[in-house]
């Protein structure tokens, strides 16, 4: 047992614990219950909850548009049965956040355009009520954009693949990003060198230890050994070469000083004994046996490694132990006697490791990202989203859809009052990007607005708080205990905030109170299967 | 049959991450929790009957996941215009999709036809050419165009 659950911003740093993060969300449902019900438990203890035997507050909860009835029923079972709460209301964020953000008792109609974390919404509100069967819901947020922008820049640098965390691009997203009011003229100017410097964002990352050498992939290391085996080879044989040329002219000189003696000029002949520092013609004679055993070793030498050049290129085990360790000093081709005691014809001495570090080499620079075009490319998933292989629509093909659904004047309405809410709005350049888009598909010469929310990741709660404190006595709006037992956790009471009610029952779930079960035609109780979450 | 309010059981998978994230003490298989005491606004006794609770035994003991909760939303008597979970899905895009170099986003006119990477200059081609096989397989799968070899 320890101090319970650590929720939330109470967590502090997420990277040392991401492997252990919880959430009782798939996508923007709940839908593990027990996780939420510790959430719940975290907060109620962190308002100062003190009344006996039962939460005694209403409660305003917020659910996703048009949320599954067996979460809401299995919501409002946690509420009711386990906390004793006395009655609650469900209604939809953006439109919490669209409460907050319109002057008051205005019925209003517009059209929401609402981004968060798991999805993004385009939401049409007729007079004061959404209109939930026009709604639409794209499967891309924020989380999405983290997770594409993680990708391409581990992909740009494979060396640093576990230092570009999740929390270090959601950084990057919030502070450094952008959306492009016209993409592909926005790329255009990214093309330009001087664009791209002025631009380009340089991510410092913190010094490790790594040597470069070490993070190439084995593909690389092969390839590497296989060209240090090729230039060696290469090395040796023209060394090989040059001896063998060397001692061929001492050779022939001294094969010529041998023919002075057989011409019988004795005297020249005791004069170039002198010369070489022979004593007598049959020392001469002896270095000459010796030299030309030499140099026919040479040529058999030369010919045999001629003909193995091929093979050992393939071999992927290197010739000589030490050729790891000299791996950094095998750029500096200028000192090849350096090589001179390890590749000679003898068998090679182990020396000890050569450790330079390339002189041109900027610590600094190889631990810096360059995000360039990425500041654009991952807040343009929503509007493209094919950039990550997904097919659906993206926001301004399918605000094109919703409105092609209604009427011209409703169509006009609509477009009068457009409202972007949610976080993953909050990119420089959305609203001019979201107004463009309009430009295009609008008549020639039509109006529209559009207006951000004033806070838009806080402004869904103000709004709830707003729409609690206006409607405490209101009881058309409150699902109360009552109610709920008459008719299901999945009872909704539509209010400007909710969704649409579909008054579909759910048969009663496996239950403590066993073998309830009402045999129904939509049955939506398990045969749950023990596959994986999420 | 009383169960305490804050005993779990094991093994509960992990979910997709959200705004909502919280690290859960050590769980433990006793029936009482040594150290939480249980909190008093709550009803000691609670279930949750999605869970299987006592009757399903021990088939029932994970959470459905979205998935399967829509599968059984579907099989619901909806009517024609009902609004509903699956239903305000967004259409795919009937646009033609732009092609964009995986390597710097830039708008590509070309593809290589041996690793099928786009790309849209000269120096990117050579760059692509050089590439290691893990990354280019990253890079396919970014946007969803990897091949199942048979």
């Amino acid at each position: 047992g320890g101090a319970g659950p650590q929720v939330g911003n109470a967590l502090g740093s997420l990277e040392p614990l991401r492997w252990m993060l919880r959430s009782p969300f798939d996508r923007n449902v709940p839908v593990n219950l027990e996780l939420q019900e510790l959430l719940l438990d975290y907060s109620f203890q962190h308002l100062g909850v003190s009344s006996q035997g039962c939460v005694d507050h209403p409660i305003v909860l917020t659910e996703a548009v048009c949320n599954p009835l067996y979460s809401r029923q299995m919501m409002s079972e946690l509420l009711f049965e386990c906390y004793g709460i006395p009655k609650v209301a469900y209604g939809i964020d953006s439109l919490f956040s669209f409460y907050h953000n319109k002057p008051k008792n205005l019925m209003s109609s517009g059209l929401i355009i609402s981004s968060g974390y798991q999805c993004t919404h385009i939401l049409p509100i007729l007079e004061g009520r959404l209109d939930a069967k026009n709604c639409k819901r794209i499967n891309l947020g924020g989380s999405q954009a983290a997770g594409y922008l993680q990708r391409l820049l581990q992909l740009k640098y494979p060396g640093h693949l576990a230092a570009i965390t999740l929390s270090r691009m959601e950084e990057i997203l919030h502070e450094h990003s952008y959306v492009a009011e016209d993409y592909v003229e926005e790329l255009q100017k990214w093309r330009c060198p001087d664009y791209y410097e002025n631009n380009v964002h340089k991510m410092q990352l913190p010094f490790s230890n790594k040597l470069l050498g070490s993070t190439l992939s084995s593909e690389e290391k092969q390839e590497r050994r296989q060209q240090q085996l090729r230039r060696l080879q290469e090395l040796n044989a023209r060394r090989r070469e040059e001896k063998l040329q060397l001692d061929q002219e001492r050779l022939d000189r001294l094969l010529y000083v041998q023919e002075l003696l057989e011409d019988g000029q004795m005297d020249q002949f005791h004069k170039a004994l002198v010369e070489l520092n022979m004593d007598s013609p049959e020392e001469l004679q002896s270095y000459i046996q010796k030299l030309s055993s030499a140099v026919e070793q040479a040529k058999q030498k030369i010919l045999q490694s001629e003909v193995t050049l091929e093979v050992d290129v393939v071999d992927s085990k290197p010739e000589t132990p030490d050729l790891e360790q000299l791996e950094p000093s095998l750029e500096d081709v200028e000192s090849i006697n350096d090589f001179e005691p390890l590749f000679s014809e003898e068998t090679p001495e182990v020396e000890k490791p050569v450790t330079t570090v390339q002189p041109v080499f900027n610590l600094a620079a190889y631990h810096q990202l360059f995000v360039g075009t990425e500041r654009i490319r991952a807040p343009e998933i929503i509007f493209q989203p094919s950039l990550i292989g997904e097919e659906q629509a993206g926001i301004a093909e399918t605000l094109q859809y919703i409105l092609d659904r209604y009427s011209k004047d409703i169509q006009d309405l609509l477009v009068q009052n457009v409202f972007l809410t949610g976080g993953n709005m909050m990119y420089p350049g959305m609203k001019g990007r979201i107004e463009k888009e309009l430009l295009e598909m609008r008549p020639f010469q039509s109006a529209f607005k559009v207006r951000l929310a004033s806070n838009p990741v806080l402004d869904a709660w103000y709004g709830a708080r707003d729409w609690a404190l206006d409607h405490l006595d209101d009881d058309e709006v409150w699902i109360t205990r009552k109610e709920y037992e008459e008719k299901g956790g999945e009872y909704l009471k539509e209010h400007c905030a909710s969704n649409i009610y579909v008054p579909i029952r759910l048969p009663k779930q496996a239950s403590r109170f066993s073998d309830t079960q009402a045999p129904g035609k939509g049955s939506g109780t398990s045969g749950g299967s023990a596959g994986e979450q999420a | 049959k009383k169960v305490p309010a804050a005993g779990f059981t094991q093994g509960i998978s992990m979910e997709a991450m959200s705004e909502n994230k919280m690290v859960p003490s050590d769980f433990s298989t006793g029936p009482m929790e040594k150290a939480a005491k249980p909190l008093p606004f709550k009803d000691p006794n609670f279930v949750h009957s999605g869970h299987g609770g006592a009757v399903a035994g021990k088939k029932n003991r994970t959470w459905k996941n979205l998935k399967q909760i829509l599968a059984s939303e579907r099989a619901l008597p909806w009517q024609l215009n009902d609004p509903n979970y699956f239903s305000i899905d967004a259409p795919p895009s009937f646009k033609p999709a732009k092609k964009y170099s995986d390597v710097s986003g830039l708008l590509a006119n070309y593809t290589d036809p041996q690793s099928k990477l786009r790309f849209s200059t000269i120096e990117e081609f050579s760059y692509i050419r050089r590439l290691p096989s893990d990354v280019v397989t990253g890079y396919l799968a970014l946007r969803k165009a990897t091949s199942i070899v048979p």
